[in-house]
């Protein structure tokens, strides 16, 4: 029974494992952080998943816990002193994609979003994951309109930061 | 276009630009330990607790304890140390069952408020020791004063020199010394360990509670 809990999960895990990483990609800024944190998530979706009913969907249920480790469960290791810039670095922007500005737009941006604080980054995932404001509200624990409120602030100060 | 809305047509984009970890290689991860705060605090909760009783436990067997049961004591301390017993037990229901309802599947609110909670528990335990020692040692203080046959001797001749205020005062200095410093090295550990544990929820539990305002 456990072995195919088990078996179940890490299947499940792999196929969705993005989810993750981009939890990772916004609350880390180096590479052994980002491992050190998709552990720490991996053990807590591991730890929740026996608990986890099959009607709510695997990868809603992942942002929660992955979204709940990265804002209140983790605990920084050691290692994440080493800091190396993560974006450019490992996440290597499309550049073939965009133009020079654009280019340039995104990279400015993503360094942005790293300055923000833990919540307003799980507001910024969410919205990236492009989720409404009632599963943003029910996830963080606020109400919808105070969600809406929060995002409008924070595009705003994103744009202050972008330009000074 | 706005800011977000270029960021997220790139986050989108290509969900090949992240690692792809194997099989094996998540396998390997849910065999590990966590090493969450949640995990942390349970184990420090549980230190704490082991750590009034191993005292309580300790001073029930010193000399000067044995001495004073000669004293008399019994009807002062056996309900002070059944109290304190029985209070220990509350606190370790409450503090199992808060522990219990932490589930990282619950809102990141309640989650927080749920962290915060076992933690206030201790946090209760913790005060509910400080004046439970401030009490027996301000009892002890009283029936040493009283009943032990040196220190009454001593007082009788301070008495009689006529400096029975200072002989007192030095007394009751020297035990409110003790408890400061006793409380102070408490607090110090508790502001260290905790503030650097929890420095990081209660931020972010304040910036939560801050949208509801």
């Amino acid at each position: 029974m456990n072995q195919e809990l088990e078996h179940n999960f890490v299947e499940l895990l792999e196929k969705h494992q993005n989810i993750v990483h981009k939890v990772c990609r916004l609350y880390t800024n180096n590479y052994d952080a980002h491992n050190d944190l998709f552990q720490e998530i991996t053990i807590q979706l591991w730890k929740a998943y026996p608990k986890f009913r099959g009607d709510a969907k695997f990868s809603t249920w992942m942002y929660r816990v992955g979204l709940n480790t990265a804002i209140t469960l983790y605990r920084k290791s050691k290692r994440t002193i080493n800091t190396q810039d993560f974006d450019g670095v490992e996440f290597k922007i499309k550049a073939e994609n965009y133009d020079d500005t654009e280019e340039e737009q995104l990279k400015v941006l993503y360094k942005a979003v790293h300055q923000l604080n833990d919540i307003e980054k799980a507001l910024v995932f969410l919205y990236l994951e492009d989720k409404d404001y009632r599963e943003i509200s029910e996830t963080l624990g606020i109400s919808e309109v105070n969600a809406r409120v929060k995002m409008n602030r924070i595009k705003t100060k994103l744009r202050t930061i972008l330009n000074p | 276009m706005d800011e977000l809305d270029l960021l997220k047509k790139d986050w989108n984009k290509d969900d090949n630009v992240y690692p792809k970890l194997t099989y094996n290689e998540i396998y390997k991860m849910i065999l590990k330990k966590s090493s969450s705060i949640v995990k942390w605090i349970f184990i420090i909760s549980l230190l704490e607790f082991a750590f009034w009783t191993f005292i309580s436990f300790l001073l029930k067997d010193t000399e000067s304890i044995k001495r004073f049961d000669q004293l008399g004591a019994d009807p002062i301390f056996i309900p002070l140390i059944v109290i304190g017993y029985i209070i220990l037990v509350f606190f370790f229901y409450l503090f199992f069952r808060n522990y219990r309802r932490i589930s990282a599947t619950d809102n990141a609110k309640l989650l927080m408020e749920n962290i915060l909670k076992t933690r206030k528990t201790v946090k209760h335990y913790v005060a509910f020791n400080l004046i439970y020692l401030v009490i027996t040692t301000f009892a002890a203080l009283y029936i040493v004063l009283n009943q032990n046959q040196i220190i009454v001797a001593q007082i009788e001749k301070a008495a009689a020199s006529g400096e029975v205020f200072k002989f007192y005062a030095v007394f009751i200095i020297m035990v409110v010394l003790f408890l400061a410093i006793a409380i102070g090295i408490l607090l110090l550990f508790y502001w260290v360990v905790y503030g650097l544990l929890l420095k990081r929820l209660n931020s972010n539990y304040k910036e939560l509670k801050k949208l509801e305002v």
